[in-house]
Order: structure tokens, then C-alpha cells, then sequence
């Protein structure tokens, strides 16, 4: 069984993440994001994900220890709102408070519909988002996966690492593909074992 | 996906590892409540007192309800009526943190006295993922203190027993069907009750005001319903708001309250979107609440936010 842990950055849905995962017969635990990357490696994960949190990234570069996983990670990590602008910020983007924030219901467009973290998923979707802040520079070594009308980076990836972000959050009920997507991550977590 | 058997199971070998004496349950009649009391008593029997508190901010006709789900149930229960202590608790409270802090503290205190009398070390409360999210702590912020966390006090002299913690409601209800409780189906209600259905200061004529509302919503969505004009909504129910605009009655001119119709779709109450309910719904709801408590609503609106980024409720 593929192993992925939940990095609680202090968010509202960060047990939904642990629930998706458990529905998918994923072996997963929440962990503070204090948790040192020799604890992971010793749990033997197969996979991250980083969950959302009330910290702005926007305003502030700082997500406990999430640095260190992206710095020494080769497994597959996946960022979700907060965790996805601070990937950003960690490859040399940036991120601000956003100009139009996103709180709710929202169309996704997606610009890479090959990606296989989108497999299954349409081109245009309803996801549900809940952001104060969004990536504003993305990095060279990131590539923009999908948009709405109102934020550009909604979904990113790096071209080398398996490393993915979401803007808006996957986990999240009225999300319509957000099963489909988890699914997905499995896969790729699995497919990197 | 969720196994209610399973849980069941392992739940009560929880249960009867640790209750090794007599326990005390926060019975308020709802889904959570009365399903941790089905699970409790299916594994220690009489040895659990269930303690309804009737705060005064219950719905029309709801002691009675819950009497009779204790009774039905076979809980070994005690029947607490704290409503002028609530209410007094209560004068000149705006704040809704502060609201939900008192009525919390208020539940442990009754429960306390009741314990030390009983002489009872366990307190079992239904709480749920939801409650101790939003409550908040460390790197989570408080979206709002559900009254069994944020409003628990620093110390406690019983012991806390949540076997429900890791759930949301769908899977509770899932686990309701599977015991056969009653209430599965039953709309959420939340713990403080009326009290945050009331904009402002929830006095016992406020209180008359949204309790008298809130039975019009529930009477006519369900009504609608029922001969399937729409599908029950996940919870609706009415809200005190605290501004008054004017209005006109039978050529006088009026001056009145606003109340607020709330109705949502949702799985877990982490998410929702708003119930599109047809119109002469509606309509139905708004003429009922303006003429039945015309002498201080003269005004009816619809609420139509999502959670984001609103809440369910209002406070």
C-alpha cells in the first residue's frame, strides 16, 4: 500500500486531505509541519502533500519545515494553497496578497490537459477556493498548468522534481474532480515507488 | 470509503477499554449526541447518565422531542432545565466568540455538578472533525469555538471521551443507519443553539422571535419537500438579524426587524453553497414570518453565500 502524509500548515481542510486519502486505501497520518525530513524518511512515505494554512504567504515566507522537504525530497510532493505559493516562493517565485481573492465557487481552465495529475479531469471545472494571497512570479523551473479569471497560477508543476501545486483545494467536497485528482497523485506516488 | 460495522467495533472495544465506570454524555437530542449515546450504551450500558440541558435556546417543541428519544433509546438520563441560567449568562453578551466561550463553560459546569453528585469521572461528548477545526489552536486559527472545545475551560475535573472525533457528519449519519437511531436524517443543530441564530444580545424575546421563525422555515421547506416540490436542504433555518428597516402596515408606517433565511447544501459542513429553493417557497416562508410576527419583523431576506466564504450559521 502507497504511503502519503498529510503536512498540517494549520489549514481548515487539512483533515479532508487525511480523509480523501484514507477513502483512496492510502496508508496516511497528519503530521505537524514542525516534523523533521529524517522522520519522514524514516516513516517511509511515498508521498507528501502540503496542506493548506492560515499563514499569508503572501506576507511572509515561513511554512515550518516545508522548506526542508522541498530542499531534500525526491518523492512526489504536492502543495495545496498555501503549500503551493510557498513552493513557489521556495523555487525563487514570489507570491502577494491577492488583487481579486477567490472564496468558494470558481471555473478552472486547464492549460496542460495531458498533465497526469489531470487525467479524467475536463478542461473546465468548478473547484472551490479559499485564498487571501496567490504566486505572482512563477519560476523558471515551474510551469503553469491551469487558471480562472480571476488568478493565473492555479495549478503548477516542476519541470524536473515531482513536485505539483494546487491554488485551489482538491479535498474539498464541491471541488467536482477533487477525488479524481487525489486519484491521480496516488497514481503518481505509486508509479514513483 | 467509510465502514460503519468496522468502526462500530473497534469503537466500543475503544469504549469499554476505557469506561471502566460510570460516564456522563452531553445528550442534546442531535445526530452526534445521540448516536455517541447509542455507541456508549451498546458497550456500557446503565453505566452511562445522559444529561440533556435545556438551554432555553431550543427549538419549538424540542424538550419534548429529546425526552422522548431518551425514553425510546432506554437511556438511564437526567433532565436539566438551566434556561434562566442561560439566559442571565447571556444579558448584554454581543459577541458571538464570547456567547459560544459562556454557553460552553455553562455545559461543563451543569455537567460537573452533576458528575461530582453521581459521583461520575467520565464526560463523553459527541464531538466531531468540524468542532475541533474550527476551533482552532496552534498554527489553526479560530474560525469559531464550537461550544464542547473552544468552550471547555482550561481545567476540567472530568475526563473527556470522544470516540466521534475523526468523523464528519455524513459518516456519523452512516453509523446512525447502521444502529438504527432515529435522528440519522435529522438537520444539524448547533450546540449553542438558538442563542447564535440572534444577532446581538439573546434575550428570551429575541429568542421567541427566531424560535417562532426558525419552526416557520423548517414547517414549510419541509412541507415543500415532502409533496416534492425540492429536495431537503442540509440545514435551513432562520436568523435575528440586528438592524431594523422600515416598512409599511396598513397605512402606518412600520419600523421592524430583519430576518434572514438560510438554507444550504452541503456533505460535511466544511463546504457549502446555498440552496437555490423555489420561490414560492420563498415567498411562502416570508409572508408566514411577516404576518405571524408582524409586530417586529417587517422584512425577510434570503441568504445567498457559500462557506467560503461565509459559515453555515451566522455566528
Amino acid at each position: 500500500m502507497v504511503s502519503i502524509y498529510v503536512v498540517d500548515n494549520g489549514g481548515q481542510w487539512t483533515h479532508r486531505e487525511w480523509r480523501m486519502l484514507k477513502y483512496l486505501d492510502v496508508t496516511t497520518k497528519i503530521v505537524p509541519n514542525t516534523t523533521s525530513w529524517e522522520d519522514l524518511v524514516e516513516e517511509q512515505v511515498d508521498g507528501l502533500i502540503l496542506s493548506g494554512g492560515a499563514p499569508r504567504i503572501g506576507l511572509e515566507n515561513k511554512l515550518g519545515n516545508c522548506d526542508e522537504y522541498l530542499k531534500k525530497a525526491d518523492l512526489p510532493i504536492l502543495g495545496i494553497c498555501a503549500g503551493h505559493q510557498f513552493m513557489a516562493r521556495f523555487f525563487g517565485g514570489d507570491a502577494k496578497p491577492s488583487k481579486i481573492p477567490e472564496f468558494g465557487k470558481i471555473t478552472l481552465t486547464l492549460l496542460d490537459e495531458e498533465n497526469p495529475l489531470f487525467e479524467h479531469v475536463p478542461k473546465q471545472s468548478i473547484v472551490w477556493e479559499s485564498h487571501n494571497d496567490e504566486i505572482t512570479v512563477l519560476p523558471d523551473s515551474m510551469k503553469n498548468l491551469a487558471k480562472s479569471e480571476n488568478c493565473l497560477y492555479q495549478a503548477i508543476m516542476h519541470k524536473t522534481k515531482p513536485f505539483f501545486g494546487l491554488q485551489f483545494h482538491p479535498e474539498v467536497n464541491n471541488t467536482e474532480y477533487g477525488e479524481q485528482i487525489f486519484t491521480n497523485f496516488k497514481n503518481i506516488c505509486e508509479k514513483h515507488q | 470509503m467509510f465502514n460503519p460495522t468496522a468502526f462500530i467495533n473497534e469503537s466500543t472495544e475503544n469504549i469499554q477499554k476505557t469506561l471502566k465506570e460510570k460516564a456522563l454524555i452531553a445528550f442534546s437530542g442531535g445526530v452526534d449526541s445521540t448516536v455517541c449515546a447509542a455507541l456508549v450504551n451498546k458497550a456500557v450500558g446503565k453505566r452511562l447518565i445522559a444529561v440533556h440541558v435545556d438551554t432555553g435556546y431550543m427549538r419549538k417543541n424540542e424538550a419534548d422531542h429529546v425526552k422522548q428519544l431518551m425514553e425510546e433509546m432506554n437511556l438511564n438520563y437526567r433532565f436539566i432545565d438551566a434556561s434562566d441560567e442561560y439566559y442571565e449568562a447571556l444579558k448584554d453578551v454581543v459577541d458571538p466568540e464570547k456567547k459560544r466561550k459562556i454557553i460552553g463553560e455553562k455545559f461543563i459546569e451543569i455537567f460537573e455538578n452533576v458528575a461530582k453528585k453521581e459521583d461520575i469521572q467520565y464526560l463523553v461528548q459527541g464531538t466531531i472533525a468540524p468542532d475541533w477545526i474550527e476551533s482552532g489552536g496552534e498554527l489553526r486559527d479560530t474560525i469559531k469555538s464550537h461550544h464542547n472545545v473552544g468552550g471547555l475551560p482550561e481545567k476540567m475535573n472530568l475526563k473527556l471521551l470522544e470516540p466521534l472525533r475523526d468523523l464528519y457528519k455524513d459518516e456519523v449519519r452512516e453509523i446512525a443507519r447502521a444502529l438504527n437511531v432515529s435522528v440519522s436524517e435529522k438537520q444539524p443543530f448547533p450546540g449553542p443553539g438558538l442563542a447564535i441564530r440572534i444577532m446581538g444580545e439573546a434575550t428570551p424575546k429575541r429568542t421567541e422571535i427566531v424560535r417562532e421563525a426558525c419552526a416557520i422555515v423548517e414547517e414549510e421547506i419541509e412541507k415543500a419537500a415532502s409533496e416534492n416540490k425540492m429536495m431537503l436542504p442540509w440545514q435551513y433555518f432562520a436568523v435575528l438579524l440586528p438592524i431594523k428597516s422600515v416598512g409599511v402596515h396598513g397605512d402606518k408606517r412600520a419600523y421592524g426587524s430583519v430576518i434572514s433565511i438560510r438554507a444550504v447544501e452541503s456533505m460535511d459542513a466544511m463546504s457549502c453553497s446555498f440552496s437555490t429553493i423555489p420561490h414560492e417557497v420563498i415567498d411562502l416562508i416570508s409572508n408566514r414570518i411577516t404576518n405571524t410576527l408582524g409586530n417586529d419583523i417587517n422584512r425577510v431576506v434570503y441568504d445567498v453565500t457559500n462557506k467560503p466564504p461565509g459559515t453555515i450559521e451566522w455566528e
